[in-house]
């Protein structure tokens, strides 16, 4: 399945009819305004999309060891993103909520720390610069 | 030998985005490393906390680079 994506995210039926999935959880990044107190006006993303690809998938099946889920995905666009615009959704899916909820979290906490996806901001300034990123998770997984 | 070698976000400011390069024979991540920074010795501060796939897998600093890899220098990312 493909997890990267440069076409925009839309929300439109997305809900897996899947019949004994009785909770489905989905979380949003999107695009925000501001950051570190400067406005910002849009972002571009770019990825390592071939091992981006695989490290998602990768942390799909770790997060399917570990709850017993109905569906699980995560879709990361990427390019040139307007303010307001979705940049990643995770979508989990279970019997019961609590293990949806928690493998959602496990899958956007990884692919935020780990997964070779990078953020430039763009400033109303002019100015622009790539996100620091995650520094303490820089070591090898 | 030569490796393909990969720069991506903020390392695109100091090499080009996709290079042939020569590099001496079973040198391992960490001395690949160190021959980037001498290279341009600017982008250190980045290279040195990067990670480096070889082939489309994250590597540990010991591993020998292999004949005709493909290799990707992988800046701190925060995706999302």
């Amino acid at each position: 399945m493909e997890h990267i994506t440069n076409n925009k995210i839309e929300l439109t039926n997305i809900v897996p009819s899947i019949p004994n999935m009785g909770g489905y959880v989905l979380f949003t990044g999107i695009v925000r305004n501001i950051n570190e107190g400067k406005i910002v006006t849009h972002l571009e993303y770019e990825a390592y999309s071939e091992l981006a690809n695989q490290m998602i998938n990768s942390i799909l099946q770790d997060c399917r060891g570990k709850w017993d889920l109905q569906f699980a995905n995560c879709l990361h666009r990427l390019g040139t993103l307007i303010v307001g615009e979705i940049a990643v959704i995770v979508s989990t899916g279970s019997v019961h909520r609590d293990e949806a909820y928690q493998a959602n979290r496990y899958i956007i906490d990884r692919v935020k720390h780990e997964v070779p996806i990078w953020k430039k901001e763009y400033f109303q300034d002019g100015s622009s610069e790539w996100s620091k990123g995650c520094l303490h998770d820089s070591n090898h997984e | 030998m030569k490796a393909e070698i990969l720069f991506f976000a903020a390392l695109k400011d100091f090499f080009t985005a996709k290079q042939i390069t020569d590099i001496e024979e079973h040198i391992n991540v960490s001395q690949l490393k160190e021959f980037l920074c001498k290279q341009k010795p600017n982008a250190s501060k980045i290279i040195n906390v990067s990670r480096v796939s070889i082939n489309q897998r994250i590597a540990n600093d010991f591993e020998v680079i292999p004949n005709n890899a493909i290799i990707a220098i992988l800046p701190p990312s925060s995706g999302g």
